[in-house]
């Protein structure tokens, strides 16, 4: 019986400073500046990937270049280093208000430290995330010793089966870096636009946002993230998270989409679900994306429906 | 005659005509077996009582048979052959035909449901409208879970035993560079659509969702990797 007891503090604690290590590396992620190369495998499909992120003057700029395969360059600029989201927040520990209620990372996850490793030739600690339900997925991370930073993440099936993983084989963190000029290697490059989600000022989660549909059902400790408003094209999108998973939803409606049958796609780990849903006379087809099971993203996709509100008018 | 004999004689008068339920059958056999017991006590066997179910069976079958023009006897074997059923020795159950017995239950169980399958895929086979849809829709969603062995490993340390095994190449696609998609349609519909639109549709949605992933998830630059630029224009198919 005392062993019971003396055990219960033990484990609190082990799971306090797993957890920190994750928050440390929420952290770490955007503060750093870094260069290096990782791949990413997923079912005996590797790929190798050039990244640089900068911080300079408060604000972080990324590159990344894909090494083998078709080219391609991503640039991302001028994010601010003070921008936290959703995600940021979950993970650093605050409880977000979303729909009257609270998310936190801790009423979903389970966090433990596993020993100790070493990734690009430095010394990780290794943590595993275990989901508290059938929701989500789990993940086991290495987290660089000294910067806190990610350096490796292998994302696990609901039976505990590794489905993909993202590691360094090689990272140069700081000073030599300070003279580094973030131009193009490639001809073409995207430019990730930074404001397509909105910074948190506050432990608020955006809240609903004035559209006809509505999410009448979400796994529970997912927040709104992000919101696109009708494009040209008629498209809408919603992101969510938990501080560790990312879903969108997206809807359409246009002379294509319209005509697609109700199906499941798969690429890698990211599944994609497509209903359909009526709306005064109107077919609009509801997609959901993300890195979820796909019995998730089929619950989602069911519950996006025309908003009470709406309905009414 | 009592109520009870009478309705008795009706219930022997509906068995000679090959009309009685099995419940009522039962009855009657139950009926005649407490007759022939009470006989036996009481050792009369002289003449089985008119009013009783054996002397009712036994005159309407007197009447049926001289009504058929057939000989009449009125000795009652049924006492005999059932001694004699008594005295011979029961018939041994061997283990294998009472196997074979339950398997053959268990044979047409099992073609029925087979039948019922097969029924319900007939049912569900999409209409031949589709079938270029079906060509990508062979491919299993779901096989990563079922995969034998992943080529991904756990990290060092996490589990003790690590096997060094060959990454095969090449995963569902032809380049082994670029993976597209694999769709499954739920449910198939009148409607025409064009797959290549479809394919456009996934790839830009997908690829939307991993760059918007990146800056709403902890996961640096993961998101970035999961999805490669879309082909679609440049598949060569």
């Amino acid at each position: 019986m005392a062993a019971v007891f003396a055990h219960g503090p033990l484990i609190a604690e082990q799971m306090d400073s797993a957890y920190d290590l994750m928050a440390r590396m929420a952290k770490a992620s955007k503060e750093l500046s870094y260069k290096g190369l990782f791949t990413y495998e997923y079912r005996g499909q590797l790929r190798s990937i050039k990244v640089v992120h900068l911080v300079r003057d408060g604000k972080t700029y990324e590159r990344i270049v894909h090494m083998d395969g078709p080219e391609r360059e991503i640039v991302r600029r001028g994010d601010n280093l003070g921008c936290l989201r959703a995600a940021d927040r979950l993970l650093r520990g605050s409880a977000l208000k979303f729909n009257n209620s609270y998310a936190n990372l801790q009423d979903h996850y389970e966090f433990y430290i596993r020993g100790n490793g070493r990734i690009a030739g430095r010394l990780v600690a290794l943590v595993e995330v275990l989901p508290k339900d059938k929701l989500r997925y789990g993940y086991i991370v290495a987290i660089d010793k000294e910067t806190g930073l990610m350096l490796q993440s292998v994302l696990l099936s609901q039976t505990g089966k590794p489905l993909e993983r993202f590691q360094y084989v090689d990272i140069t963190f700081g000073a030599d870096l300070d003279n580094f000029q973030l131009s193009s290697e490639m001809a073409e490059s995207e430019d990730i636009d930074v404001n397509q989600s909105a910074c948190l000022e506050t432990n608020q989660a955006i809240d609903a946002v004035p559209s006809i549909w509505e999410a009448q059902w979400l796994p529970p400790g997912f927040v709104l993230s992000s919101y696109q408003a009708p494009d040209e094209t008629g498209q809408e999108s919603w992101m969510y998270t938990d501080g560790l998973a990312v879903f969108s939803v997206f809807v359409d409606s246009n002379e294509g989409t319209d005509n697609f049958p109700p199906l499941d796609a798969k690429l890698g780990t990211t599944v994609a679900v497509l209903t359909k849903a009526q709306y005064k006379n109107q077919l609009y087809a509801v997609c959901v994306v993300g890195e979820i099971p796909r019995s998730t993203a089929g619950q989602v996709a069911n519950a996006i429906r025309p908003s009470a509100s709406m309905e009414v008018e | 005659m009592s109520d009870q004999q009478e309705r008795l004689a009706e219930s022997l008068s509906a068995l000679m005509d090959g009309e009685t339920s099995e419940i009522e059958l039962h009855r009657i056999l139950r009926e005649v077996g407490i007759d022939q017991d009470h006989q036996t006590d009481s050792n009369a066997t002289h003449l089985a009582s008119t009013q009783s179910a054996r002397g009712i069976w036994q005159r309407y079958n007197m009447v049926s048979a001289s009504m058929a023009g057939e000989p009449v006897s009125k000795i009652d074997y049924s006492a005999a052959i059932s001694a004699a059923i008594d005295q011979e020795g029961a018939h041994r159950v061997s283990l294998f035909s009472n196997l074979m017995s339950s398997t053959g239950r268990f044979a047409i169980a099992a073609s029925v449901a087979l039948v019922a399958v097969l029924g319900v895929q007939q049912l569900n086979a999409p209409d031949p409208a589709s079938a270029d849809v079906i060509k990508f829709a062979e491919m299993d969603i779901d096989s990563t879970e079922r995969s034998t062995g992943p080529a991904i490993q756990f990290p060092s340390g996490f589990q003790p035993s690590i096997q060094a095994r060959t990454v095969s190449a090449g995963g569902n696609n032809k380049t082994s560079q670029h993976l597209v998609p694999v769709m499954q349609v739920r449910k198939s519909e009148q409607r025409q659509f064009s797959e290549t639109e479809l394919r456009k549709y996934m790839d830009d949605i997908m690829l939307k969702h991993s760059n918007n992933a990146a800056l709403n998830s902890n996961q640096g630059m993961l998101p970035f990797a999961r999805v490669t630029k879309s082909e679609a224009g440049s598949d060569q198919e």
